[in-house]
């Protein structure tokens, strides 16, 4: 990682710790705060996406993903907006979904990287964390906040991973 | 292309155009420190870093993405692995964006090269070298461009080995990213740089796509590029490397003087007559490198022995140089080279209305762009 990016991971690292630490303090206000992050997230990256895919990936071999990212963090990022105004077990549920789909998609990153050889634990410990989340809310949906401190604890832990990523020496595998 | 053909296969190149074993030591050790010359290299022998003429893995690590670092990245790897094959080229519906990293792929016979090889006349040995390997990489690494670019140098898992023993029979062609591993030619087993979906990522630069199968000379085979439309390119590595030599040995000869002009497209089939068979057996055989099959035919050649390259050979001249002496080392003649080739290159690029290679010193002299 380039320096720059380093102090990038770093600080948005600890942003999550204190967003974390913030909604465990402030739980009856946690739910809105997580819907807006998420909300702002995909849209910023849906939108972000959709301009790459129509300036430069749609005349790609291939381009189409960048499509289909698009519109998928689009309509997430809509669908979390009008999330806002239900009752919170119903967004519970959405969290748990994200999450437990994260941790999917990490599963299945984590079994192609060890199918390549590439180093692939990291990636299989993000999965189980994800996944162990999504369950952990299930558990204790009605404890709302309990839930909240579960979740809370997923965000803490993955500014902490996202420090540690940062000053952790990586395989790079470069063609010369 | 590796140490075989920028050594060995450039010092054969130059014994058939005509120079001595002795200069074409010093044209073929030119040619491979191009693959050498890096920043870290340049700092440890004091020397101007805007010399560098390629990167080291870790020098790419810490590179930049942002439009600086993209050009210092570009200005390197456009100059001498990847010269552009039509700055000027055009393609219905894209925009400057996308056009802008469609015009640097690099094709040989471009007028780049003829450039390069003018600018390299009444220079010194040294010069001569580096653009014997800029013209040589022309060849192998032509279809893919020296900047980083998802929607130009993207490749997908549609790779196939063309079996030219069974009629071009086609074999699947396997990837993996293992950095430890070596390709396994037995099984069509390559390590190729990891897919990353970001425009500018370092992984997206040159042909870490597709591994190192643009540098192994036997090998034939078919890919989609990314800029293609889904049409198929097939790259014919033991022809392209034919045509690469023999036009070294065209453009040495005119570097020479024996020839009063260069042209691109013109290719000294004549020289190599001789030793057709050989060279083609050399360049289809199935092999990681072939640095010692090409060191013998030099030798052969020659009746010289060749030296072993060392990277390293010319520090204690440069560095015990005085600072009013240091252009006349090797060295310093290299890196004299060197700073001309990029200059030119970047000043063409820059001329195009292109600035992706960044801004041409020229322009502050009143050249300015298109």
């Amino acid at each position: 990682m380039t320096k720059i990016r380093k102090i990038t991971e770093t600080i948005w690292g600890v942003i999550m710790i204190l967003f974390s630490i913030a909604m465990v303090l402030f739980s009856e206000y946690a739910y809105p705060f997580i819907m807006a992050a998420l909300t702002l997230g995909f849209i910023f990256y849906g939108f972000k996406s959709l301009i790459y895919y129509f300036t430069m990936a749609r005349f790609m071999v291939g381009g189409k993903v960048s499509l289909y990212r698009a519109v998928i963090l689009l309509d997430f990022g809509f669908l979390t907006f009008s999330l806002n105004d239900i009752p919170k077990i119903y967004i519970l549920l959405y969290l748990v979904a994200i999450n437990a789909f994260a941790g999917l998609v990490e599963l299945l990153r984590a079994s192609e990287s060890r199918k390549q050889g590439s180093s692939w634990k990291l990636k299989f410990s993000h999965a189980l964390i994800n996944i162990f989340l999504a369950l952990a809310c299930i558990i204790f949906i009605r404890k709302v906040n309990t839930a909240i401190y579960i979740y809370c604890f997923g965000i803490f832990y993955l500014g902490i991973i996202r420090i540690v990523t940062a000053f952790r020496k990586t395989t790079f595998i470069y063609i010369q | 292309m590796q140490e075989d053909f920028h050594y060995y296969a450039t010092y054969c190149a130059a014994y058939l155009a005509g120079y001595s074993h002795d200069e074409c030591l010093d044209i073929c050790y030119s040619a491979q420190f191009v693959d050498c010359c890096s920043r870290t290299f340049l700092t440890k022998i004091k020397a101007p870093l805007k010399a560098a003429t390629t990167q080291l893995q870790l020098e790419m690590m810490d590179a930049r993405t942002d439009i600086v670092g993209l050009q210092d990245i570009t200005r390197i790897w456009a100059s001498f692995h990847f010269l552009p094959g039509n700055l000027y080229a055009f393609k219905k519906g894209r925009n400057k964006r996308y056009m802008n990293k469609y015009r640097l792929i690099c094709e040989p016979d471009s007028n780049l090269v003829e450039r390069t090889v003018e600018l390299a006349r009444g220079k010194s040995l040294q010069h001569i070298g580096i653009s014997m390997h800029v013209m040589a990489d022309t060849w192998a690494h032509r279809h893919f461009a020296g900047t980083p670019s998802l929607v130009i140098n993207n490749t997908d898992d549609y790779f196939y080995e063309l079996d030219p023993n069974n009629g071009d029979a086609e074999i699947k062609i396997a990837f993996r990213h293992n950095p430890t591993a070596p390709d396994d030619l037995d099984k069509h087993l390559y390590t190729n740089s990891l897919y990353q979906s970001n425009e500018n990522s370092v992984m997206n630069l040159g042909h870490g796509r597709a591994g190192h199968l643009p540098d192994y000379s036997f090998i034939k085979y078919k890919y989609l590029p990314a800029w293609g439309e889904y049409e198929e390119v097939i790259k014919d590595n033991p022809s392209d490397y034919t045509k690469a030599f023999c036009q070294m040995i065209y453009a040495l000869k005119y570097l020479r003087g024996v020839n009063d002009t260069f042209e691109v497209k013109r290719y000294d089939e004549e020289a190599i007559k001789p030793w057709e068979d050989k060279i083609d057996a050399i360049l289809r055989k199935r092999q990681l490198i072939a640095s010692e099959d090409w060191k013998a035919f030099g030798e052969e050649l020659s009746g010289c022995s060749i030296k072993d390259f060392n990277m390293n050979e010319y520090n204690d001249e440069y560095m015990s140089a005085a600072a009013g002496d240091k252009d006349a080392t090797v060295l310093g003649k290299f890196i004299k080279g060197a700073i001309e080739q990029k200059g030119m290159v970047t000043n063409q690029i820059f001329k195009s209305g292109n600035i992706l290679a960044g801004f041409s010193k020229e322009m502050f002299l009143g050249g300015g762009a298109k």
